[in-house]
């Protein structure tokens, strides 16, 4: 029997009204991002677009005037200096900082496809990424030019383009800073390579502009919504990484449907929004980088989270009001007396995603902060955002109701919807599903059939349509005959005092097929796997106790904070760390 | 000891340098070093209670002469030195409970000085007092340049952390001058000098850092309050001791004395920097431990 209605029916609608706005496909008036990009520069000109904050409190700021002309520029010198054809894919590999929105607008000015890069990937992966995304030209912080060097000859980069951790700071300040990271910290690396440096490359756009007369929307002015803007590379918890590709149409669709639900909250031109989760990652671009843009907000970029301590001026200096982040920075913020003591007093909303939000990480938040976490669920292939909780009705546990113009469904191994309340993989279809995986059309017939993107994340919904994440797909354990969802056992073994962190996977087994083996991380000493396994037994049905206990100083993660079970299966080799 | 000139250049500097720190402080963290008043109490403690008493035992365990003693009990009883703040920053421990923590022992020491130095050396010399003129220097070295470095930085960040950075390598150039210029001027002073006197001025400061650690933790303060607390304990204001000394004292006892202070001075760079660079690696696990934590569900 066919349980589409349950699901079809979407229960979830009722629930638009409490945002005060209908469900508009077209609220952002703009056909691409660049469009976009240009109105938002244009009525918040004299505003501040972006302060780098970095973590002894020296900053370097642009303004929205800047940003525009500036990534004008860049997009000139792409298309006339460089003679890059429209949809060319330009990688940009750089930690939070100013350089990063200059050139990823421009490369969408000039209607290039942007390719974001983890500047914190080793050689294999950045060569991996540029020769399957088949970037031409690559923006990257001169922090990682060793890295690049090793690799470039087997890569189809053509021209590569140098910038600073603490580009557009004032000259003292960056001449400063420059001489810290080289001598102090050892941070900046020799090469040989020939490169050329941010600033001279928009010297040379600004002069093509000026003598050939050139306005940058006719590079853009063509663009529709159908066109592709980014390839967003995605993989780090399954195999190998590939390239999501996202149009315009995805990501402003994307906007939209943030806009509808969370923009009563946003006041345009007034918004200060803390970014301490890296951009090249697709909740930090989509969520802070343009829905913040498209709203007016002073960005406030913070190079490095970690330790979290590097924050702490970012919150002194600027009058914070919106923040995202992942349950570890939340985690780590209400861990440090700074914070705790003085709480930001501007904030209004924070944002979660990535990883589940641990309750007792929210509550603490709502009472010391005075402000709630919304937590949110999506995936890169989703642009990111499918479903959040609704400000001022947020739901412990919950990834809350899908967003508008938003079809959901919970499947069967067959494809076939499940009833209520029963666990399923979550298959989504919207505006903001990616039009498939780069020049993988298997991957892509795998994962998009009919429309329908295939999440892998198990998920329940309740009667009024809110959903709750369960676990991944792939991470299920089959001990004879049985599903048992690694989250749950993680759960419980988190409940352990002395546990810190803990990661499940399934081991193959004689007697069982499979069976349970946890990996460990203790924040004190003092307990023994018996003493695991006994708190387990007690809490949990016998089938999904743990056999086995391994003890560990830390887990392998995501850059996001994602534990990446796939590694703990296979042990991965190593690597240039 | 230093030329006048070099005197001069160095207090110059030392503004200089609290100038610097000072811009790397924000009135917030003064307000949170003083949510909890008690660690300065313990400080204070530390300070005058366990100093000179680990000083006068050094002196007697170690069978020094009777100026050496008065010597090595008079450095104990000083207040802390503006060293300590520089130390305080370098190792990434709390500079404004520091910096609290050497107003008010220096301010204290007024009348807590003579006081202890009665009580250690009775009747040794009446005059071991300190010149009120010394004290007020010594804040207006310490307070005003911080104070406007702080103004500085909360009127543009940029400015103030360029400060900070600047202060900080004056800092650094500061020590190794004083470390460098002073031993080979000094040599014959060095090597003429009986080994139970050098063991005494390394010690001093060595247990000072240690006992003020543990007496920290003991009384319940944090890891990185008691290795500020630590530091504040075991680095004196040497010069201050040693300017005392030679308003009291004249002749052959003048300089026998003022050995002590004089060679606290230089072991006390040298130790610091050694008990900092432990202390800042110490910080930055504690930094990333802190990052790992959990949050425990209440209520």
């Amino acid at each position: 029997m066919s349980h589409d209605d349950v699901y079809d029916s979407a229960p979830w609608t009722a629930h638009y009204a409490a945002a005060h706005r209908e469900p508009d496909a077209g609220l952002v008036k703009a056909n691409s991002l660049p469009d976009m990009l240009t109105q938002a520069g244009q009525q918040y000109a004299d505003h501040i677009a972006f302060t780098t904050c970095m973590p002894n409190g020296m900053s370097g700021r642009l303004s929205y005037a800047e940003v525009e002309e500036m990534s004008d520029a860049f997009a000139v010198y792409l298309r006339e200096g460089l003679k890059l054809e429209p949809g060319a894919r330009v990688a940009v590999q750089m930690p939070n900082c100013l350089t990063l929105p200059v050139v990823a607008f421009g490369i969408l000015k000039a209607g290039c496809v942007l390719v974001n890069v983890n500047p914190l990937y080793t050689r294999p992966e950045m060569e991996h990424q540029f020769n399957d995304s088949g970037a031409e030209v690559l923006v990257i912080v001169n922090l990682f030019a060793d890295k690049l060097e090793d690799i470039l000859p087997r890569t189809p980069i053509r021209k590569v383009v140098l910038t600073h951790v603490a580009q557009w700071f004032p000259p003292v300040v960056k001449g400063v800073l420059h001489l810290v990271l080289k001598y102090w910290n050892r941070a900046i690396p020799r090469h040989s390579m020939e490169a050329t440096g941010i600033d001279a490359a928009l010297a040379e756009g600004r002069r093509l502009r000026d003598n050939g007369n050139i306005r940058v929307q006719d590079y853009w002015q063509g663009l529709t919504r159908d066109d592709t803007a980014v390839l967003q590379y995605t993989g780090g918890t399954t195999g190998v990484s590939k390239g999501s590709v996202l149009t315009h149409g995805n990501l402003l669709a994307n906007l939209e449907q943030v806009d509808t639900l969370a923009g009563r909250h946003i006041s345009p031109g007034q918004e200060c929004i803390l970014t301490a989760l890296p951009m090249y990652h697709i909740f930090a671009f989509t969520v802070n980088l343009l829905a913040f843009y498209y709203s007016g907000a002073h960005n406030v970029l913070v190079p490095s989270p970690r330790p979290i301590q590097n924050c702490q001026r970012a919150f002194d200096n600027f009058p914070i009001s919106w923040i995202s982040g992942v349950n570890t920075l939340y985690n780590a913020l209400l861990n440090e007396e700074w914070f705790t003591v003085y709480p930001p007093r501007h904030m209004k909303v924070a944002l979660a995603g990535g990883t589940a939000l641990h309750k007792a990480v929210a509550e603490r938040w709502q009472r010391l902060v005075g402000c709630p976490i919304s937590e949110g669920y999506g995936l890169t292939e989703t642009s990111p955002v499918v479903c959040f909780n609704l400000i001022g009705d947020e739901r412990p546990d919950s990834i809350g109701i899908p967003a508008p113009n938003t079809q959901v469904r919970l499947v069967d191994d067959e494809g076939a919807t499940v009833p209520l309340g029963e666990p399923g993989e979550m298959i989504v279809k919207g505006p903001q599903v990616m039009q498939g995986y780069w020049n993988r059309p298997g991957d892509t017939e795998q994962s998009l059939k009919d429309g329908w993107f295939y999440t892998g994340d198990v998920a329940v919904m309740e009667s009024d349509g809110h959903f709750r994440i369960v676990d991944r797909k792939k991470d299920m354990v089959l001990v004879s005959g049985f599903n048992v969802y690694p989250n749950e056992v993680e759960d419980c073994i988190a409940r352990i005092p002395q546990v810190q962190e803990s990661a499940v996977i399934g081991v193959p087994d004689e007697q069982s097929g499979e069976a349970v083996k946890a990996f460990v991380v203790l924040r004190e000493e003092g307990i023994t796997a018996e003493d695991i396994i006994r708190h387990c037994r007690n809490e949990l049905a016998a089938y999904k106790v743990p056999k086995q206990v391994e003890f560990r100083d830390d887990l392998p993660k995501t850059p996001v904070g994602k534990v990446l079970r796939k590694e703990l299966r296979e042990p991965a080799p190593k690597t240039d760390a | 000891m230093l030329s006048p000139l070099e005197e001069t250049l160095l207090a110059v500097m030392m503004i200089v340098i609290m100038f610097g720190m000072g811009s790397s402080l924000t009135f917030k963290d003064f307000r949170l070093s003083l949510r909890h008043p008690q660690a300065v109490l313990v400080g204070f403690c530390s300070q005058y209670l366990l100093m000179p008493l680990i000083a006068f035992s050094l002196a007697r365990f170690l069978g020094l002469s009777g100026p050496q003693t008065v010597g090595l009990v008079l450095i104990g009883c000083m207040p802390g030195g503006t060293t300590s703040n520089i130390f305080a920053y370098f190792s990434k421990s709390l500079l404004s409970l520091s910096i609290i923590m050497t107003v008010c022992s220096t301010l204290a020491a007024i009348v807590m000085v003579p006081l202890l130095m009665g009580v250690y050396t009775a009747g040794v010399e009446d005059a071991l007092r300190i010149p009120p003129s010394e004290i007020i220097a010594l804040l207006f070295v310490l307070l005003i340049p911080t104070l406007l470095g702080m103004w500085i930085r909360r009127k543009n960040a940029n400015f103030g952390a360029v400060t900070e950075l600047v202060g900080g390598v004056i800092g650094v150039i500061v020590i190794l001058f004083l470390v460098l210029t002073w031993a080979p001027r000094n040599w014959q002073l060095l090597v003429e000098t009986h080994w139970q006197v050098f063991a005494a001025v390394i010690l001093v400061g060595l247990i000072g850092f240690l006992f003020g650690y543990l007496f920290s933790r003991v009384l319940k303060l944090g890891p990185q309050k008691a290795r500020t607390v630590s530091l504040e304990t075991g680095i004196q204001n040497g010069p201050l001791a040693a300017l005392i000394v030679t308003l009291a004292f004249t002749g052959e006892l003048q300089q026998q004395v003022l050995l002590m202070p004089v060679l606290y001075s230089l072991f006390i760079v040298i130790n610091s920097t050694i008990v900092t660079l432990f202390y800042r690696k110490w910080t930055r696990r504690e930094e990333l431990a802190r990052d790992q934590a959990k949050i425990e569900p209440t209520g």
